[in-house]
């Protein structure tokens, strides 16, 4: 057996969807439960639902073999996983805004950056020789700006429409973030017939 | 920072008990290494970013200690300097705590491990190789997790090879080493397409029996890589003569410490243990650092995941 770690939330339908595509279903009466813990239909697969930072934790740490989880997550966390795929789900982006689209020139001293994601904004800007100050904050990022907490934000964009409301603007893109497939590095070697089973099941579907 | 207590502390002294009797029943004899010892030392054989994950502090007159994150380094240096007149081959065997920095939120927590560990000094080709791999599997059988353990070997001169034939800079090198270490396949396939490299394929099916081997012969044109493809097949037969080749497998992805390794790496798995619980193979460089090159090779197992697993195994049954 195997098990699967997903981040709950915008992740979990979509990977749900993927993995029936490739043949792993779970009834749809167990979904609609609020468990936490699910077999698939053959019994071989079974799924946690966490939150999304905690999937490379549950992974590396081999309570789960496998997870899947946005590449945003993966880019905060400095867990030590095995990346074999690119699942193509969820797919956003992670982008510095600003109410000012000119605010990375205009700002006078020390730039506010207002985040969930510190790690990517310190590396992001660290990488240019921008000093920050970085402000970790754990959602409703967009309002910062506009209460005078940040000059700017480094969050996570699907559509857009948010920061729009908000009246921000994207000053830059950092980088794209989608869904990806994690392995634990022990369960890739012990149990690797499943694993490799479980992969191919996945890439013969994106062939397709 | 861990207790163990009673029961606990009986099953972790059992567990090293029966690595050293195998150490012993091999021939390899036990050596004590000083748990401070000066900073140096320890950058010189581990080089300097491991080493750096070493606690560090000042002597009285200001020079750089640290308490040993290896006990390996020491190893080398007292074969190259106190025994350097001694015939060879040497054989050691220890069981000793390192201490290593770590980040908390990993799986690999403890800052404090006890490794059990041997180094045959002194002899190269597959005959040294597989000694210690036998050694590696003896321990474990006798640790009664028989097929409930995996060890992946590699020689890391393959990917040395591809690398070199494709003349990368280090920033690149480095960034093809990390997609494998990864897995990244989709991404590692967009560098090698970048520099048209055939061979790089052979990376990209990366575990399994011998079949990786032929596939990978097949893809592989450097003579850095396929002299050390042929001795990563000559090492597979005598596994496959000794019956060993369930509990074995060949994972050309095996690229972490490629700063370190010459020859044979190895990783060692078991069933319950989310890391490998030991790791080794051949640093032919090491000793030369110490002033007297010779080969080596060797492994550690460590302790006390081993201990963390066969206790909650004993606890299931």
């Amino acid at each position: 057996m195997i098990t699967i770690a997903i981040a709950k939330g915008r992740m979990q339908d979509s990977a749900l969807a993927l993995l029936a595509r490739a043949g792993i279903r779970v009834g749809e009466d167990e979904v609609n439960s609020r468990r936490l813990a699910l077999m698939d239909e053959t019994g071989q697969y079974r799924f946690i639902f966490v939150k999304p930072a905690d999937v490379p934790v549950y992974v590396e740490h081999g309570i789960a073999d496998c997870g899947v989880v946005g590449r945003d997550v993966l880019l905060e966390s400095e867990a030590d996983l095995l990346l074999p795929l690119d699942l193509q789900i969820a797919r956003c982006r992670i982008v510095v805004a600003a109410a000012d689209p000119e605010a990375m020139t205009k700002v006078q001293g020390m730039i506010r950056v207002a985040t969930k994601y510190s790690q990517i904004a310190r590396a992001h800007f660290g990488a240019r020789g921008i000093p920050v100050e970085i402000i970790q904050l754990s959602g409703s990022v967009e309002l910062a700006p506009a209460l005078g907490l940040a000059d700017m934000i480094v969050d996570l964009v699907e559509t857009g429409q948010t920061l729009r409301e908000n009246g921000l603007t994207i000053v830059e893109e950092i980088a794209e973030s989608t869904g990806r497939l994690v392995v634990n590095r022990a369960s890739y070697q012990l149990k690797a017939e499943e694993v490799s089973r479980l992969l191919d099941m996945i890439c013969r579907l994106k062939q397709d | 920072m861990r207790y163990y207590i009673g029961a606990e502390a009986r099953l972790r002294r059992t567990v090293e008990d029966v690595a050293m009797s195998v150490f012993e029943a091999w021939n390899y004899e036990e050596v004590i290494t000083p748990s401070v010892d000066y900073y140096d030392l320890f950058e010189q054989g581990m080089g300097q970013r491991e080493a750096q994950r070493g606690f560090r502090f000042t002597d009285n007159d200001g020079r750089l200690l640290a308490l040993r994150p290896d006990v390996t380094s020491s190893v080398a240096r007292m074969a190259a300097t106190l025994l350097s007149e001694r015939p060879r081959p040497l054989r050691f065997c220890y069981a000793a705590p390192v201490f290593r920095q770590q980040t908390q939120s990993h799986a690999e927590w403890r800052r404090e491990n006890t490794q059990l560990g041997c180094e045959l000094i002194g002899v190269g080709g597959t005959s040294a190789d597989l000694e210690v791999l036998r050694l590696a599997a003896e321990i474990l059988s006798r640790l009664e997790l028989q097929s409930r353990y995996c060890i992946t070997i590699n020689n890391v001169e393959i990917f040395n090879g591809i690398a070199a034939q494709m003349s990368l800079e280090p920033a690149t090198r480095e960034e093809l080493r990390r997609l494998i270490d990864t897995r990244e396949a989709a991404e590692l396939q967009r560098l090698l397409r970048q520099y048209k490299s055939a061979e790089g394929q052979a990376l990209t099916q990366l575990t399994g029996k011998r079949d990786v081997i032929q596939t990978a012969r097949r893809l592989i044109t450097n003579e850095r890589s396929l002299a050390a493809l042929d001795s990563l097949a000559e090492l597979w037969t005598e596994i496959e003569s000794l019956g060993l080749q369930d509990s074995f497998e060949i994972d050309l992805g095996d690229v972490s410490s490629l700063d370190y390794y010459t020859g044979l790496s190895l990783k060692i798995f078991v069933h319950g243990a989310g890391t490998s619980v030991g790791r080794g193979g051949r640093y032919d460089g090491l000793t030369g650092s110490f002033g007297r090159a010779e080969p080596a090779v060797g492994f550690v197992l460590n302790l006390d995941a081993l201990t963390e697993v066969l206790g909650r195994a004993a606890k299931q049954d």
